[in-house]
């Protein structure tokens, strides 16, 4: 069973290397927030499975709530920003 | 039980994959909020849930299932947050005629 | 149905109180008063005491979770299918879909639920028009055919809907 979370882990982390790809290529800013915010539901998937490979769910539970909870704020919080920004700005590049 | 538990969490994988190719084919940022959206509600869906199967009844398989309804909640949040800004910027959508 | 200032707070800071103890997990007397203190400051601060109270949903709220899933479930298999065939067969396109609910809690819940659904995602809302962008025709047909609609106006007991 272990085997299987290693191999869990290890898609997940590739599939982030992906995500990763978006987040730098662009085009627009917009992709790359898209891309942060798919890297960091991904993030909490895999902070769960590592609790379950150490059988210490409940302690990375609680990690990956908050973990969540920062990250509503802080996508929020640049979407709002560009909403705002990008009225006077270019923001296609 | 744990059977159950393990085609769950390779289901959820498939989609995770699904959209990360997504992500890489398809051509603006609507469509990829699109993929992104699939990953956060379906992959999640699957895997967390699987992960929950796997505890078995416990307090540890509610504390799954309070981080799965958080994530259902939140994320279309922040995916409709991100689109509207791009919106508003006037970001144009391509559509069939562009290809 | 619109219930009282003081029921919403009770009910608040029940729900509050039993997450907090399935996150804390320790069930002696220091830790469950600091628990309900905390859940009743919380609810306090979020009570809104210029409307006339939360609005409930009926019972069948739990019926409407899994029923949301099925759907989801199908539309993510079809736009698994778009995303992977190799010709790319979508077509974005924009809805403006015009709701008949009335309350918030019911237009939040509808908004919420079609970006959940693979292939539609709200991107404005102005009171009772939403603006939808849509992979193809066949997830727009979600959003369209108000079968989601229905199921919240069931939910908050709303009339003039068939």
């Amino acid at each position: 069973m272990k085997i299987f979370f290693l191999f869990v882990l290890i898609t997940i982390t590739l599939l982030i290397a992906v995500y990763l790809f978006r987040v730098i290529r662009g085009p627009t800013v917009f992709d790359r927030v898209l891309g942060l915010n798919g890297i960091s539901t991904k993030a909490i998937i895999l902070l769960v499975v590592i609790g379950t490979v150490y059988e210490r769910v409940d302690m990375f539970v609680d990690i990956s709530t908050g973990y969540a909870l920062v990250n509503l704020v802080g996508s929020l919080a640049i979407a709002k920003y560009l909403e705002e920004r990008g009225k006077s700005f270019d923001v296609s590049a | 039980m744990s059977w159950v538990a393990l085609g769950l969490i390779l289901v959820g994988l498939f989609f995770l994959f699904v959209a990360a190719v997504g992500v890489l084919r398809l051509p603006d940022v609507f469509t990829r909020s699109h993929a992104v959206s699939l990953t956060d509600s379906l992959g999640a869906f699957f895997v967390l849930g699987g992960l929950a199967l796997y505890q078995g009844f416990s307090t540890n398989l509610f504390k799954i299932l309070i981080v799965l309804v958080l994530l259902l909640l939140l994320n279309p949040v922040i995916s409709h947050a991100t689109v509207r800004a791009a919106f508003r910027c006037g970001l144009k959508p391509w559509s069939k005629e562009d290809a | 149905m619109k219930s009282s200032i003081y029921q919403s707070l009770a009910i608040k800071t029940l729900s509050f109180f039993l997450i907090w103890l399935l996150l804390s997990q320790s069930f002696d007397l220091l830790h469950m008063g600091m628990g309900i203190l905390a859940a009743f400051g919380v609810a306090w601060f979020n009570t809104d005491r210029t409307a006339s109270g939360l609005t409930i949903p009926r019972l069948r709220i739990v019926w409407y979770f899994p029923w949301l899933v099925g759907r989801i479930i199908q539309s993510g298999f079809h736009l698994s299918v778009l995303i992977l065939h190799p010709a790319l067969p979508i077509d974005p396109k924009w809805i403006l879909h015009r709701t008949k609910l009335r309350t918030d809690a019911g237009i939040v819940l509808l908004g919420n639920s079609i970006t959940l659904t693979p292939g539609t995602i709200t991107v404005e809302v102005d009171s009772q028009n939403l603006l939808v962008h849509a992979m193809d025709d066949k997830s727009a047909d979600d959003v369209t055919s108000f079968r989601i609609e229905q199921q919240i106006a069931g939910l908050f007991g709303e009339k003039g809907m068939e």
